[in-house]
């Protein structure tokens, strides 16, 4: 299971572009709290602390200083390039309470179907399942150790965190051991002078020539 | 065989201009490690294909590789000693637009440092600066 971070956050009276960039400047992160029909409270929470947090894989934190709650992180917003956490979404959460929380799927050992010509093909890489928010598991470890080529392992065989429930289709398929095909050969004449065609060209032409 | 569009609405496009950063397709998402461009730029289709060759000669059988650009713009040139006027050239090559930020290529099945030779090798073929990221927990 995912370890609780703590957040040490402050409450945020502004708002908008460039105070929340002058917040991220000064080492912070706008964050929001919502939930449970109570009223929305704008936040701060140092960068070091959600930077801990992802790099833990924890989903719930325990809030304290301007507000003591235990929260969800039910988004995290990134800039264009993946390297800064632009805002933070955190929503009121009970121990008991089922969350709908998306958890990575990692493959473990080496499928027998790779010694047969095979490529072991990672499909889905992550799992959308209901659980209790005190046992959210950080990932789920997939053993591939028996995939033999052209087999598949679904969702629905994966075993889950007890008391977890799966949302994702019990179809789909997680991993696959396939045959490699051939990669197409590089001719080495690429032709330039094909063009694609041209929508509605053809039509338009034809009525011309019936005028 | 380098990539161009089936089919297009118009054989020839304005040049435009790349603002701002990508929103859309920058994160890694068939893979576990993707090239991500640093700056913007255009992609020849050529170029594409030799950024293709380059990685799958590295990894073979091993991984596989997602090429996530497309070259959907065509670019148009006039031809050398043509004088002033007589309008728009004709379509020249096939180019991928792309922004800051946005994710070129993945490989999946492939261990880190594998992935890093792989892309090293790829980004010598590439006009534009690019870094290697991972696929994100959260």
């Amino acid at each position: 299971m995912s370890n609780k971070e703590s957040f040490h956050v402050q409450l945020r009276d502004v708002k908008g572009t460039r105070k929340s960039r002058a917040l991220r400047a000064s080492g912070l992160v706008p964050a929001v709290l919502y939930g449970h029909g109570q009223e929305c409270v704008n936040l701060t929470v140092p960068v070091k602390e959600v930077d801990a947090m992802i790099r833990h894989g924890s989903r719930v934190v325990e809030l304290s200083g301007g507000i003591t709650e235990t929260a969800f992180v039910k988004e995290v917003q990134w800039n264009a390039f993946g390297t800064d956490v632009l805002h933070l979404d955190l929503t009121r959460v009970n121990a008991k309470e089922l969350v709908d929380v998306t958890v990575r799927v990692e493959l473990r050992g080496d499928a027998p179907g790779t010694h047969q010509g095979g490529m072991v093909n990672h499909v889905l890489h992550e799992l959308e399942m209901m659980c209790p928010a005190s046992d959210i598991p950080e990932k789920i470890d997939l053993d591939i150790n028996h995939l033999e080529l052209d087999q598949s392992i679904t969702a629905g065989e994966i075993d889950l965190p007890k008391g977890a429930t799966l949302v994702t289709d019990k179809s789909a398929v997680i991993v696959q051991c396939s045959e490699v095909h051939a990669q197409p050969e590089e001719t080495g004449v690429v032709d330039t002078s094909a063009e694609p065609e041209v929508i509605g060209r053809k039509e338009s032409a034809e009525e011309e020539g019936s005028e | 065989m380098a990539m161009m569009p089936k089919r297009v609405k118009h054989r020839k496009s304005q040049r435009g201009r790349i603002k701002g950063n990508a929103t859309r397709g920058n994160t890694v998402v068939f893979g576990d490690f993707g090239l991500q461009a640093v700056e913007g730029g255009w992609i020849k289709a050529q170029t594409i294909e030799a950024g293709r060759i380059a990685a799958q000669q590295y990894v073979r059988g091993e991984g596989r590789l997602y090429i996530r650009m497309f070259p959907d713009k065509s670019v148009t040139s006039t031809p050398l000693e043509t004088r002033m006027g007589k309008g728009k050239g004709e379509p020249d090559y096939w180019a991928a637009v792309v922004k800051p930020g946005t994710v070129l290529y993945e490989l999946g099945g492939v261990t880190e440092q594998q992935a890093k030779i792989c892309f090293a090798r790829l980004a010598h073929k590439m006009p534009i600066r690019v870094r290697l990221v991972r696929r994100r927990a959260v």
